[in-house]
C-alpha cells in the first residue's frame, strides 16, 4: 500500500535522523496537541479507539493486511502468529472496556474532561480533575508490538501528544497503527509521531528527552538506568524493566484433562512466539515421581508439532536460530548422559523444543517456542526454584481445580507475582491490566484538586 | 599466503577421512560423555563412512563434563575458556604428549601466516601475561616465543589477583618506539581487546608510529563480556592509523581452548584451518551444511584434538566463503543461566 511519508518512520532507511529533526517534531507535536487534543472529549476519543479496534479485526482492513504481508520478514513472526496476536489484542478495544479502564483508573469516565466529584468529595465541596502529560515519549520494546499500541491508546485517553521511538527495524506495527489513526481522525493523527533508531543514539535521545514531559520506557534494567540518568529532573519516568513469567500446573488439573491443559500451555508458548515478558519460560508441573510431568511434556511436544502445521512459528534470523541450536546441543548431551533430562524437538528445524527436567531452578528460555517443563512436588519447591527471578516475575499462568485457585493465587501474590491468570491466557491480559503492578493510566496523569470552600 | 581448506588432492582427503574415522572410533570408546551422545544418536564407528557424519560435541559439554581420554594421573595441564565472571569455563585437559601434539599443530600454520613476508626470528611483544597456566593463548605465545622470538621478546600483559588481565601500555609503546628507532621489524600479538586498549591509549596521549617494514600484528578472539568492542574492519583501520600497518601486515587468529589447531585469516578476513583440521558452517535452522555466503554455526573437525574430542560444535557464527569462513561472532550462550536475565520484555 502506498502511504504518504507522514511519520519519521516512513522515511526511507537512508534518510538520516538528526537531533534538529527530533526537536522540531516534538515542538510540532506539542503545538498540535494544544490545538487538537485539549478540547477533545473522552467520549469522542473512545469512539475513535473503538472504531480502530473493529477496523483492525477486519480481514480486509488495509493496514492489517500490510502488517500481515510485511510483518513476517520484518519481525520474524509468521502471518498466522501476527493475525492471532492482533485479534487477541484488538478484541479488547471496545468502548465498554475503555470506559471500564477509565473508571478503574480515575474513578469516573470523564475525569480527564472536567472537575468531578464523588459523593464523599461532594460532601467536602471538593472535586478533582486529571490531566495527562503534554508530550509523552515512548521508548517501545522491540520484541512484541502489543505493548506499544496499548501505550499509544493510553496516551490518547490522557490527551497527550506522543512520540513513539521504536527499536531499529521494529516500527512496522506502530507505524501502521499511526497511519490508521491518522485516517480515522486526522487531528488525532497529527498529535502522534513514530520514529525508529538504534537504542542509545545519544544526540537523538537527548533531543527527545529535553522536550518530553513524561517518558515511558521498556528495556533492560541497564537501558532504563541509562535513560533515567539522562532525563531532566522534572521529567517523569515510567520504566518497565525485564520481566519473566511461568506456568504452574497442579496434578489434580491433569487428572483426566491433560489434553485440555496441554492445549492451553501450547497456546501460551505459541502466542507471539513466546517473545513477550508475559510468555512462560518454564511450566512447572506437579509430579512426585508418577510420570505426570513427562507425560505432560510429551503431549506438549505433540501439540507444538501439530500447531506448527496450522500456526507456524515463522522464519528466525540466523542468530536467533543459532541460540536455539546451541541450547539444544547442550541439552542433547545432558539428556544422553542423564535420565533426568529429556528433550523433544522439531526435526530439521528449530520450530519448537520441549526440555523436561526435574531440577526446579528457573531457566530463561531462548524463546521462539523453546519451553522448559520442570517437575516439582509442590508450589513451595517451584517458588524456591524461581527465587532468583522473584523480583522480575510478571505473570503466573495457573492450571488447577477451581477449589485450588484462591489459595494458590494468594500464595503467588505474597511471593511476588504481579499477575495471575489461567494458563492459556498469559499473553492476553485484559485492557485494564496493571503492567508491573502499577495503574496504567493512573501513573500517567497528574491530579488537580479543587477545594471550593 | 593462506590456502584453501578444500582438499588439494583426493589422497589428502582420503587420508583425512581415514584418520578422522580412526580417531572417532577411539574417542567414542574412551570418552564416556561422548559415547553416550553417539549412542543416543545411533552413531557408531561401524555405521559412519565419512568424517562429516561424525557427531560433534558442543563446546558447552566441555563446561559440564570431563571431556578427555587422558587418565587422571597423566593430566598435566588444563586450558580454560575465557569468559565473563561467574560463568563456568570449558576445560580441556592435556598431558605431556597431547601438549606436544598441540605445539606440533600450532607451529607450522603459525609460521606460514605470521611470517608470511619476513622470516623468523623477530622481536615479539605479546600483549598478555607470561604466566597464565589455564590459558591456551598464553601457552601458544610462550611456544611461539621459544621458537621464533629474539631474546628481547617480551610479555607486556599483567595478571591481577582476580585473574583479570591488563596491559602495560608504556612497556608496549617503549617496544614500538625502540623498533622504530632501530628500524627493526616488530611482531605484536594479542587479543583484539588488548589492541583496542592500546589504541585508545595512543589516541588519548596523541601518539602515532609507523612500524618498520616487515612488522606483523596478530589479533585474536572477541570481546567476551567486555564493555568496549570494535568491529574487525575498524580495528584494522585504527591499527593502520596509529601503528602504520598495511592490511596485509595484520593477521587474525581464531582459536579456542577446546581445540588444538588454529585458523588464520587473510587480508580479506577469510579464515582457514590447516590441512589436518576441517571447518564446516552448519545452518542452525536445519542442521545441514550452509551454502556459500550463508550464515551458520562453525563446526570444526580437528585431528590434533586426540586426547579430547575431534569433532567440536562451536557457538560461533560464521559465513562460508569458498574453502574458508568469515567469522561473525558468538551466538547466544548455550548453557542456561538461571540468574542472568537475557530475555527482553
Amino acid at each position: 500500500m502506498n502511504l504518504p511519508s507522514y511519520f519519521l518512520a516512513d522515511l526511507p532507511p537512508e534518510a538520516e535522523l538528526t537531533a534538529g529533526l527530533i526537536t522540531e517534531a516534538c515542538q510540532t507535536l506539542k503545538r498540535n496537541g494544544q490545538q487538537f487534543l485539549e478540547g477533545r472529549a473522552t467520549e469522542g476519543i473512545i469512539r475513535v479507539l473503538d472504531r480502530l479496534g473493529r477496523d483492525w479485526l477486519a480481514a480486509d482492513f488495509p493496514f492489517r493486511q500490510t502488517v500481515l504481508r510485511e510483518g513476517p520478514a520484518a519481525m520474524g513472526f509468521s502471518a498466522e502468529v501476527l493475525a492471532a496476536g492482533l485479534d487477541q489484542f484488538f478484541q479488547q478495544w471496545t468502548a465498554e472496556n475503555f470506559e471500564a479502564l477509565l473508571r478503574q483508573e480515575l474513578g469516573h469516565v470523564q475525569r480527564l474532561d472536567d472537575f468531578l466529584h464523588n459523593d464523599h468529595e461532594s460532601h467536602l465541596a471538593r472535586s478533582a480533575m486529571a490531566l495527562g502529560p503534554r508530550l509523552l515519549a515512548h521508548i517501545a520494546p522491540g520484541n512484541v508490538p502489543a505493548p506499544a499500541l496499548m501505550e499509544m491508546a493510553l496516551g490518547l485517553l490522557a490527551r497527550s501528544a506522543q512520540f513513539v521511538k521504536c527499536a531499529s527495524g521494529q516500527s512496522l506495527v506502530p507505524r501502521m497503527f499511526a497511519h490508521s489513526l491518522y485516517e480515522a481522525d486526522h487531528k488525532l493523527g497529527a498529535c502522534l509521531e513514530v520514529a525508529a533508531w538504534p537504542g542509545g543514539a545519544e544526540s537523538l535521545e537527548s533531543a527527545l528527552f529535553a522536550e518530553a514531559d513524561c517518558i515511558v520506557a521498556t528495556g533492560s534494567d541497564e537501558t532504563l538506568a541509562a535513560i533515567r540518568r539522562k532525563l531532566p529532573a522534572a521529567t517523569r519516568f515510567i520504566g518497565h524493566g525485564e520481566r519473566v513469567s511461568f506456568g504452574y500446573v497442579t496434578r489434580e488439573a491433569l487428572e483426566g484433562k491433560a489434553d485440555a491443559v496441554v492445549e492451553r500451555a501450547a497456546a501460551d508458548v505459541t502466542a507471539w512466539n513466546q517473545r513477550g515478558c508475559l510468555s512462560p519460560h518454564v511450566i512447572y508441573v506437579e509430579d512426585s515421581g508418577g510420570g505426570g510431568g513427562e507425560e505432560f511434556a510429551k503431549l506438549l511436544a505433540e501439540k507444538l508439532e501439530a500447531l506448527e502445521k496450522i500456526h507456524p512459528r515463522g522464519t528466525l534470523s540466523a542468530g536467533d536460530a543459532a541460540a536455539i541450536a546451541t541450547r539444544r546441543a547442550f541439552y542433547e548431551v545432558r539428556a544422553a548422559h542423564s535420565p533426568e533430562t529429556k528433550m523433544w524437538a522439531s526435526r530439521e528445524s528449530t520450530a519448537w523444543t520441549v526440555i523436561l527436567e526435574n531440577d526446579p531452578r528457573f531457566q530463561i528460555s531462548c524463546q521462539n517456542r523453546f519451553i522448559y517443563v520442570k517437575t516439582v512436588p509442590d508450589l513451595t519447591q517451584a517458588l524456591q526454584g524461581a527465587e532468583l527471578v522473584r523480583e522480575h516475575t510478571s505473570t503466573v499462568g495457573l492450571a488447577c481445580l477451581p477449589a485450588q485457585t484462591s489459595e494458590l493465587a494468594r500464595r503467588l501474590a505474597r511471593w511476588g507475582a504481579k499477575r495471575i491468570c489461567p494458563l492459556g491466557r498469559m499473553q492476553h491480559p485484559p485492557l485494564g491490566w496493571r503492567h508491573d503492578g502499577r495503574p496504567p493510566l493512573g501513573d500517567l496523569v497528574t491530579w488537580i484538586d479543587w477545594e471550593k470552600r | 599466503m593462506s590456502r584453501s581448506l578444500a582438499p588439494e588432492n583426493p589422497a589428502g582427503e582420503e587420508e583425512f577421512n581415514r584418520l578422522a574415522l580412526a580417531l572417532f572410533a577411539f574417542q567414542c570408546g574412551a570418552v564416556p560423555v561422548y559415547r553416550a551422545l553417539c549412542e543416543s544418536r545411533k552413531a557408531a564407528p561401524d555405521t559412519i563412512r565419512h568424517w562429516s557424519e561424525i557427531p560433534p560435541l558442543p563446546t558447552s559439554a566441555f563446561k559440564e563434563y570431563e571431556v578427555s581420554s587422558i587418565p587422571d594421573g597423566e593430566r598435566t595441564r588444563v586450558f580454560h575458556s575465557s569468559g565473563t565472571t561467574g560463568q563456568i569455563p570449558s576445560r580441556h585437559f592435556h598431558s605431556g604428549e597431547s601438549l606436544s601434539i598441540y605445539e606440533a599443530s600450532l607451529l607450522p600454520w603459525f609460521v606460514r601466516h605470521f611470517f608470511a613476508t619476513q622470516p623468523p626470528p623477530m622481536k615479539l611483544v605479546f600483549l598478555t601475561p607470561e604466566t597464565a597456566p589455564h590459558s591456551s593463548l598464553v601457552h601458544m605465545f610462550t611456544t611461539v616465543r621459544r621458537h621464533f622470538g629474539t631474546p628481547h621478546s617480551a610479555f607486556a600483559g599483567r595478571a591481577a589477583y582476580d585473574g583479570s588481565w591488563s596491559l602495560d601500555l608504556e612497556q608496549t609503546l617503549a617496544a614500538v618506539r625502540e623498533a622504530v628507532g632501530e628500524n627493526e621489524p616488530l611482531g605484536l600479538l594479542g587479543t583484539a581487546f588488548s589492541f583496542v586498549g592500546l589504541l585508545d591509549y595512543m589516541q588519548s596521549v596523541g601518539k602515532r608510529f609507523a612500524l618498520p617494514k616487515g612488522s606483523r600484528i596478530m589479533e585474536t578472539g572477541g570481546y567476551k563480556g567486555r564493555t568496549r568492542t570494535l568491529p574487525k574492519a575498524q580495528l584494522r583501520l585504527m591499527l593502520a592509523k596509529f601503528l602504520g600497518t598495511a592490511p596485509v601486515d595484520v593477521v587474525g587468529e581464531y582459536g579456542m581452548s577446546e581445540l588444538s589447531s588454529q585458523a588464520y585469516d587473510s587480508a580479506a578476513g577469510i579464515f582457514h584451518f590447516p590441512p589436518w583440521a576441517r571447518a564446516r558452517v552448519i545452518s542452525p535452522e536445519t542442521g545441514a551444511e550452509a551454502g556459500e555466503g550463508e550464515t551458520g554455526l562453525l563446526r570444526v573437525f580437528d585431528l590434533a584434538n586426540i586426547g579430547s574430542i575431534m569433532a567440536v560444535q562451536t557457538e560461533d557464527l560464521a559465513v562460508r566463503r569458498g574453502g574458508g569462513f568469515e567469522l561473525l561472532g558468538r551466538a547466544a550462550a548455550a548453557e542456561p543461566r538461571g540468574c542472568s536475565l537475557q530475555a527482553r520484555t
